[in-house]
């Protein structure tokens, strides 16, 4: 097993660097330059100028290896549009990312099963088939749509309506004004009440999917011998579903977890947006349409190297979990 | 009671009291025929017209052709049954599975929906009343209210939402069967040729496909955007040639499984080209899957594009997609609610549609999931 | 011209209506200590990445620039008029080659240190070399070496030109003490650009990236530059999603939203929490025709499609009235405007058919198309960029316009950073039409967009050449007496209309959202935070929380 991982992790390698030239040449490649978005009042040689400073005006092979050589020191280098080392905006922003994700993950996660539980075990019936409904118009939402819609209804019509204080959410950003005031516990709950609807509106529509993946494996799983055997047995009912058959059904649904890993820390960029996270969807949007190349390749390893590694970790995972294959 | 068809499809089943079958048709015959009648002047306006559109033929077209369908349709229905023997049914995979299918009343609904889509897509210059990128007096008609005139209202242009959603359900479907036509071609290309040679193809090509799916999609997608000039068909190719990775994963495990089977082994053995092989054996095997997989993913990318058209790298105005009408429509959300509220219940009816479509299928094909 | 000025302010005025009237002078006074305290939020969607005034490009950097962190040496009165700020005064001798400011003497940088004529000497010297990549150094075209004579007097040699005072209002220095060791190629990475030491009624407190900018009330700001701030802190938020921070606004998050789209200002309006405050702004739209291409070389075709394109339509329909049709490059409330000028393009969709004929284009194949001699028809695209809707909307009613007069112009949209290599690039200006905007400075200077040398500057967008119009940009910008250069400049501007390298459409009425809450507010076209020392929250309706020290004054 640790072979087969090392090696896994080895043969990794020359794909995320591949990855990143591509990237690199592609980025480059595009029309425009970092320098595109200075105004128009900026004459050519201020402009020709920036970009000695910036070191573009080298040709692009030496700029390749001069990013790839200071990369593979563990340095990304300098953001053009924020003026400072990636090394010192990554952290950051990840820490940002993943708060909001972690919290949605667990929405996810949790809300998907329970639904896929419910369905599965009431197949055909009407809750199975209102609850599929339900999932799948939440599924089937476009995320910036359901985003929005939360905004219109928990902040302005919640206020017009009357609803009491502690159901209006804040919209944007990650703290209130002031919140440097506040003590800690204080600080805590700001930054929860931020969070809630953004990872709510990250959250639902994943949680449909997983429920879906769910409800699919119970089936599987319910219309097996052994489920037949237990309920024979005269096992109750809800022993036999949350002993015996969601044990089982969790296989797949834990191999979905490493698949999910990526989302963590690559954000969500149409959420951040509109929320106003600073996570990674937005440093990686902003770095494209800015041409920050630096940061894009920064962002895009990061999220290159956690499909990877999910990947991995999913096919550990499915090992782990499914005894099956570990001693196979 | 054939004659009695013949005059009105659906009158003889009627009359042989299978309301269920006949009912439906009947009704069909008379939408379409109401159609005609009520669209009979715009019709006229557009046969007169100096450039006939392709599109106003094409709907003309498809009404012609349904009419006969249904009708055809009726007549033969009725004298094959009257010959065929009562209880008999077919029991190959394909019979069991629809059989299967016809029990899921959601998925029928989401099959039912699709079906109408794809019509009111080719009907749509018939179905619209007015011209989606005709500007309106934009001082009296702008931002109207849903009503009797507009049904959907008007935008900040004076042009009528209802005309608009109509015209970009054309798009977003287009984008979405297109692109994933692109992507399933592709990836069960992939798959199949992988998983059926095995060895160095193998892992070639799906560490090519490793990477791609390691691929942050988004770059990838605003770069090629920016790389050419923006349109309709750019959108669908980028999406497409992102899209194909998993189903080339899907295929290449299906095909994995059947290379060892022995109606293969004994392809092989008579002396079959590979090529033969893997496109006479191979893939129509491994069409369950594949079917399901691109039912979703054409949600999935219906989705994708409204989320590009949200960033603006879409499908560009004027020409409307449920995408960037939500996303023109959201400074107004307030005071004219109706501009992306109704593109966006758009998307979710035919997102769902397809996903229900999707999920019935996987349910009906998978023999493991059947009761 | 002064006149003019006037009716718009008052017009402003009236509009804002019911607003506090004291003036920025008796702000001190005992009665207004209620005044002093609370938090106002300044929302706008874009990022502030850079602070530092040497190296900073977006105008809302420059905005607080100037009014919050740091003191520029003159400002402009509310009649545009120059008038005292770090300077004391200043006088320029005879013959307008040496200008001298008398500094004030109290002011000091937020760390302590009192600000002189070293720093202002330094700062211009920093502004003026190639290396620091100063944004605009079209301020100092026409400026010299500069001296200081002492500690609070700076002199600064030039040559005659108009208007040569304005520099000063946009330009911050910098204090020399933190910057003097800095390498001059890497000011634009040293952490002053995130965390500044001004010297203005606001201090800097922190900033966290993508979030906030968090300024609180600089106790020790000369009393008679208006003393210490009303406001105990002022945040900036970028908040990128429009739609967000219209919300904010609505439900009192946030209290002041910088320019937000016309569809919001309506609802703006409606709203019981915030008012729409709106004052002629100086930006600019435009659409640049490439008379490099020979479609557009000639004058009366480019006159055509002026007259062609109903701008007033274009008001109403896109910014819901909110703008003042544009014919020339001087938006109207400056001394130099001409409001004679348009009158040779009113629109006119006849007269604009008769100038395509005169140019040799008429419908010959009878497909509602102009075709010229051989027979081409008249198409071509305009081009504009990705996430400006304005400009995409402008775009396609431009499409609808041109079509009444037979010609056929095709929206095209493309990424901004696209857009911007394929217009300003001057090996390739690859478009026909190009729907751009400009912001004008006080200090007018078009020979970047018209001049026949400049045709390879990257925002020379049309490439029109014009022997009188090099004149007249050669000359105008030199002549420091305005009544003598009136008449030239309205010369200019017919000159313009006539000659349409571009079609000008219009003057945006800059706007904001002002919550109900935040007083004495009263931007104008000097920018959209000038006075934010003087605005102020009543107690009862500050936020809860916030610093707890607002009773110290």
């Amino acid at each position: 097993m640790i072979a087969y991982l090392l090696r896994r992790l080895i043969g990794a390698i020359p794909l995320l660097l591949g990855i990143l030239t591509i990237i690199f040449f592609i980025t480059h490649l595009a029309p425009g330059d970092p320098l595109g978005n200075v105004g128009p009042n900026v004459p050519e040689e201020v402009i020709q100028q920036m970009r000695r400073n910036l070191g573009l005006d080298q040709p692009l092979h030496i700029q390749y290896f001069r990013w790839m050589g200071s990369f593979l020191r563990g340095d990304f280098g300098y953001s053009f549009a924020q003026n400072r080392p990636i090394n010192e905006i990554l952290p950051e922003t990840l820490w940002n990312t993943l708060q909001l994700t972690l919290i949605a993950m667990v929405i996810i996660f949790s809300l998907g099963m329970l639904i896929g539980i419910v369905q599965a075990v009431r197949q055909y019936s009407l809750a199975d088939n209102l609850l599929t409904f339900l999932a799948l118009f939440f599924y089937s939402m476009p995320g910036f749509w359901l985003a929005l819609m939360f905004i219109l209804l928990v902040s302005v019509k919640a206020r017009q309506w009357g609803l009491p204080q502690w159901l209006v959410f804040p919209v944007s950003g990650m703290t209130s004004v002031g919140a440097e005031f506040m003590t800690p516990w204080e600080q805590f709950t700001d930054r929860v009440k931020h969070l809630i609807l953004p990872a709510t509106a990250l959250g639902i529509g994943a949680a449909a999917g997983v429920a879906r993946y769910m409800r699919g494996s119970m089936l599987e799983v319910i219309h097996q011998d052994f489920i037949r055997t237990a309920r024979a047995k005269g096992l109750s009912e809800r022993t036999v579903i949350f002993k015996h058959a969601m044990r089982n059904a969790l296989i797949p649904i834990v191999t979905l977890l490493g698949l999910y890993l990526p989302f963590l820390l690559s954000g969500a960029v149409l959420t951040e947006q509109i929320f106003g996270w600073p996570g990674m969807g937005r440093l990686i949007v902003d770095a494209i349409f800015q041409r920050d190349y630096p940061v894009v390749l920064a962002a895009s390893f990061v999220i290159s190297a956690m499909v990877v590694f999910g990947n991995l970790l999913s096919d550990v995972l499915y090992a782990v979990v499914d005894p099956r294959i570990r001693n196979g | 009671m054939l004659v009695l068809s013949a005059i009105l499809p659906g009158a003889g089943h009627i009359a042989r009291g299978e309301w269920r079958k006949g009912l439906p048709i009947l009704l069909g015959w008379g939408i379409l025929l109401g159609l005609l009648w009520l669209t009979w002047e715009r019709i006229q306006a557009l046969l007169g017209a100096r450039r006939t559109g392709i599109d106003a033929y094409i709907a003309l077209a498809t009404v012609g052709i349904l009419l006969a369908l249904l009708w055809g349709w009726a007549l033969y229905d009725l004298r094959v049954r009257a010959r065929r023997p009562a209880g008999a049914r077919g029991d190959s995979q394909w019979a069991i599975a629809a059989r299967h299918f016809r029990r899921n009343k959601l998925a029928m609904a989401g099959l039912g929906v699709m079906l109408l889509l794809y019509l009111v897509t080719l009907l749509t210059p018939l179905l619209a009343p007015y011209d989606p990128s005709v500007q309106g007096d934009i001082v009296t008609t702008r931002y109207l209210a849903p009503g009797t005139e507009h049904w959907m209202g008007t935008d900040k242009f004076g042009r009528d939402v209802y005309s608009r959603v109509l015209y970009g359900s054309r798009i977003s479907l287009t984008i979405g069967f297109i692109a994933v036509g692109i992507a399933v071609v592709l990836g069960t290309a992939v798959g199949a040729v992988a998983g059926y040679f095995g060895g160095k193809t193998d892992s070639i090509l799906m560490r090519f496909t490793d990477m791609m799916l390691s691929f942050p999609r988004l770059v990838l997608l605003i770069v090629v955007i920016a790389l050419f000039t923006p349109s309709i068909w750019l959108v669908v190719v980028v999406l497409g040639l992102t899209g194909w990775m998993n189903n080339a994963r899907i295929v290449r495990g299906e095909v994995l499984s059947l290379r060892e089977r022995e109606f293969i082994q004994a392809a092989k053995a008579l002396g079959m080209g590979d090529g033969r092989i893997i496109l006479r054996h191979v893939i129509p095997n491994t069409l369950a899957p594949i079917i399901v997989s691109a039912t979703l993913l054409i949600g999935q990318t219906i989705l994708t594009e409204a989320a590009l058209s949200f960033l603006g790298l879409g499908v560009q105005p004027p020409t409307p997609s449920w995408g960037n009408m939500i996303s023109d429509g959201r400074d107004a959300l307030i005071n004219a609610w109706w501009i992306s509220t109704f593109p966006g219940l758009a998307i979710v009816f035919t997102v769902t549609a397809f996903n229900l479509l999707g999920d019935g299928l996987r349910d009906a094909l998978d023999p493991r999931l059947r009761i | 011209m002064r006149r003019f000025a006037i009716v718009v302010l008052a017009f402003v005025l009236a509009a804002c209506g019911g607003r506090d009237k004291t003036s920025v002078a008796d702000g001190g006074a005992e009665a207004d200590s209620a005044r002093f305290g609370g938090v106002a939020v300044i929302g706008a969607g874009n990022q502030v990445t850079d602070l530092n005034p040497l190296t900073s490009m977006d105008q809302t950097a420059n905005q607080i620039q100037q009014f919050v962190l740091f003191t520029p040496l003159i400002t402009y009165d509310s009649l545009f008029q120059p008038a005292p700020r770090w300077a004391k005064s200043w006088e320029v001798n005879a013959d307008t080659t040496e200008l001298t400011f008398r500094l004030r003497d109290d002011l000091f940088w937020h760390d302590g240190i009192k600000s002189s004529a070293h720093d202002v000497k330094f700062s211009y010297d920093l502004a003026r070399n190639p290396e620091a990549a100063f944004p605009n150094p079209g301020f100092w075209t026409h400026y010299g070496e500069a001296t200081v004579p002492d500690s609070f007097t700076f002199r600064v040699k030039l040559r005659p030109h108009a208007d040569f005072l304005d520099p000063w209002r946009a330009f911050a220095p910098v204090p020399r003490h933190v910057l003097e060791s800095v390498p001059v190629g890497q000011l634009r990475q040293h952490a002053f650009s995130r965390r500044p030491v001004g010297n203005g009624p606001f201090k800097f407190v922190s900033h966290a990236e993508g979030q906030d900018w968090i300024f609180e009330a600089n106790p020790q700001f000369p009393k008679a530059l208006g003393g210490r701030p009303y406001l105990d802190r002022l945040v900036y938020r970028a908040v990128p999603e429009p739609t967000t921070l219209l919300t904010e606004l609505l439900t009192g998050s946030v209290d002041y939203y910088i320019a937000p789209t016309s569809e919001q200002a309506e609802q703006i309006k409606q709203s019981d929490r915030a008012r729409l405050m709106a004052f002629p702004g100086r930006e600019y739209v435009y659409i640049a025709w490439n008379t490099r291409r020979p479609l557009f070389q000639d004058a009366r075709v480019r006159r055509a499609l002026g007259m062609a394109i109903n701008r007033q339509g274009i008001i109403n329909g896109v910014l819901g009235g909110a703008a003042t049709q544009a014919n020339a490059t001087i938006p109207p409330f400056f001394w130099q405007f001409d409001p004679g000028a348009g009158v040779g393009l009113r629109y006119d969709a006849e007269t604009a058919k008769r100038l395509l004929h005169e140019a040799g284009y008429s419908d010959r194949s009878g497909d509602g198309i102009v075709e010229d001699v051989h027979g081409r028809s008249f198409r071509f695209t305009i081009k504009s960029n990705q996430g400006n809707r304005i400009r995409n909307d402008i775009a396609q009613i431009v499409q609808s316009d041109l079509r009444k007069i037979g010609v056929e112009a095709q929206p095209q949209i493309l990424e901004w950073n696209t857009l911007v290599e394929q217009v300003t690039t001057p090996s390739k200006r690859d478009f026909d039409a190009v729907v751009f905007g400009y912001g004008t400075e006080f200090q007018v200077d078009d020979s970047g967009l018209f001049h026949c040398e400049k045709r390879d500057e990257p925002f020379h967008l049309s490439g029109y050449c014009d022997a009188e119009t090099d004149r007249l940009l050669d000359t105008l910008p030199r002549i420091v007496d305005r009544a003598a250069a009136r008449p030239l400049w309205a010369r200019y501007q017919r000159k313009i209309v006539m000659d349409q390298p571009i079609t000008l459409l219009y003057f945006q009425q800059r706007r904001e959202g002002v919550s109900n809450r935040l007083q004495n507010v009263d931007p104008d076209a000097r920018g959209d935070l000038v006075g934010v020392d003087r605005w102020y929250i009543l107690p009862g309706q500050r936020r809860a929380g916030g610093p707890q020290q607002t009773a110290q004054r």
